[in-house]
């Protein structure tokens, strides 16, 4: 899986699906990106370090 | 919103959810934070860094079409401006409708001057920044 990445702009990005936290309904979810796509919405990834620590 | 926003660390949801509970400055917080634990997703943007198993600053807008149309990464120790995250999601939405049209740097909202790349501009660019 590994010969294309990192990713470069003007590339599509694979599907994947991560486990996430909503702080707005307080429950745990997924995120999945292809159902993101299906919903014609843009997704905006935001990385940061580590909870706990100054973002 | 138009688009899904994801706050992606590489901790797991639980201490997600432990964090955004404890931590005042989160309260107002509705971003979903996704927990990439294996850092693969990490891998997929070059934002892992291997030595700590922490992720780089990185921000990436992507389109619904799934291109990736912007990519910016910091070091940790500089925060990112979250008015260029929004002037750089707001510009890929408007080019999104006018395919014809280029936001220069200075482009802030719907209304300021654009370009349309053409002959008639090459070497006119000055010109077509000053009309309005």
């Amino acid at each position: 899986m590994v010969e294309n990445f990192p990713l470069k702009v003007g590339q599509k990005v694979p599907s994947f699906e991560i486990e996430t936290y909503d702080p707005v309904s307080k429950d745990f979810g997924k995120f999945d990106f292809d159902k993101a796509k299906a919903d014609q919405k843009w997704t905006i990834l935001f990385f940061y370090p580590a909870d706990f620590t100054f973002v | 919103m138009a688009a899904e926003i994801v706050t992606v660390s590489t901790d797991s949801k639980f201490v997600h959810l432990a964090w955004q509970r404890s931590e005042k400055e989160l309260e107002k917080v509705k971003y979903t934070m996704g927990s990439d634990s294996t850092g693969n997703l990490s891998r997929m943007f070059g934002v892992y860094d291997e030595q700590t198993g922490m992720d780089l600053r990185g921000t990436f807008i992507i389109n619904p079409d799934g291109i990736l149309l912007n990519a910016e990464v910091n070091f940790y120790n500089l925060g990112r401006n979250i008015d260029e995250l929004m002037r750089k999601f707001k510009a890929n939405m408007y080019m999104a409708k006018k395919t014809n049209e280029v936001c220069p740097s200075k482009w802030k909202d719907e209304g300021d001057v654009t370009l349309s790349p053409s002959a008639s501009i090459v070497g006119r660019v000055h010109e077509a920044l000053e009309k309005k």
